[in-house]
């Protein structure tokens, strides 16, 4: 299973990768913003996980622009981000987010967001 | 009409007002020189200078009126966001302490286990199911140190705003600054580098989060996201 950990705060995907080695996934690709994770994005990515606000291209709009690729269209999409408003949740959803988790988050909550949308990784 | 644009209007206003008061001055100037300025005369005579006189009062109240409504919307447009920029920083400084404390805390109790791991490494027969136990448990706190970490990303996007507001007022004084002298130059370099929009949120807290997951996972459960 890979993972394409985007965001712009170096702390932040170090925190998700820590996180990530420890509930058992080794195997991540890191990109600091929407653009840069386009172009590291390939079919080898079974599991995308992504802030919203960083420059070039926010995580909302990398998601829809990801949903027009072939393989993007059922890769997995997991936003870790600060904003926690109801209109950004749903503008989130509109964008094509699977699942949705706001920061600061604990170990538990990413292993059991991972955990539910794996299945959807693994087709 | 938000406070915002409500503060625009009046400032154009306000400058509209001051040009007329201008103009008005130029025209008494005019009136008031000496001989050589004979067309001049002709065309403004004393008889006129009541008039004139009276013109220019009327727009000096006029300009004094919006000043009074300029100073009244930029202070309530300031006073709000200076208050809420006052309050990201203060939470800033919350949240710093609270992570220092909360990886402090978590030092403390890993040094506690390494003490215990050490006792049971001097023991006669050592309780390896206990040392396992507690590796994994020190395991734990390490992690719970590098999540209070996250305060880093949260304080800094509240930095980002409080930063943009910073860059919005200086934009603003220096609009009313240029209305009581439009030839106004400012000789000391201005902050062209606000954070852009994009980059922060400007609700980002570290407060509440387990209330805030609630609300994200209410909506998801609510609205049925398509499978991936």
């Amino acid at each position: 299973m890979k993972f394409l950990v985007v965001d712009d705060s170096a702390t932040m995907r170090r925190i998700v990768i820590n996180s990530l080695q420890r509930i058992g996934f080794s195997d991540t690709v890191e990109a600091s913003d929407g653009q840069e994770a386009l172009s590291k994005f390939d079919t080898s990515i079974n599991f995308i996980i992504t802030d919203w606000n960083m420059p070039n291209m926010t995580g909302t709009e990398f998601t829809k622009v990801l949903r027009t690729i072939p393989h993007g269209v059922s890769v997995p999409v997991l936003m870790v981000t600060a904003r926690s408003v109801k209109e950004d949740i749903l503008t989130a959803m509109e964008a094509g987010v699977n699942n949705y988790i706001v920061k600061p988050f604990t170990p538990a909550v990413l292993k059991e967001k991972i955990d539910a949308l794996l299945p959807a990784a693994a087709a | 009409m938000t406070t915002t644009s409500r503060a625009q209007e009046v400032l154009y206003e306000s400058e509209a007002a001051l040009r007329l008061v201008d103009n008005g001055i130029d025209d008494l100037r005019g009136a008031a020189q000496p001989a050589p300025q004979e067309n001049r005369l002709m065309t403004v005579s004393l008889g006129d200078l009541p008039l004139i006189l009276e013109r220019a009062n009327q727009q000096i109240q006029n300009v004094l009126a919006h000043l009074r409504q300029t100073r009244s919307a930029l202070q309530s447009t300031a006073f709000e966001k200076l208050q809420a920029t006052h309050d990201k920083i203060r939470e800033v400084t919350s949240a710093t302490e609270d992570a220092a404390i909360n990886i402090m805390d978590a030092c403390d109790r890993a040094n506690n286990i390494v003490d215990e791991l050490d006792a049971i490494d001097a023991a006669e027969t050592p309780d390896k199911a206990q040392a396992l136990n507690l590796r994994s448990t020190l395991r734990d706190e390490i992690f719970l140190m590098m999540g209070a970490l996250q305060f880093q990303d949260i304080t800094s996007q509240q930095l980002s705003h409080a930063s943009a507001v910073l860059v919005e007022m200086e934009s603003r004084l220096a609009e009313v600054a240029a209305l009581f002298d439009s030839g106004l130059t400012i000789d000391r370099p201005t902050f062209t580098n606000a954070p852009a929009e994009q980059t922060y949120d400007p609700n980002a807290t570290t407060r509440n989060a387990e209330g805030r997951q609630a609300l994200a996972d209410g909506i998801f459960t609510s609205i049925r996201v398509p499978a991936a």
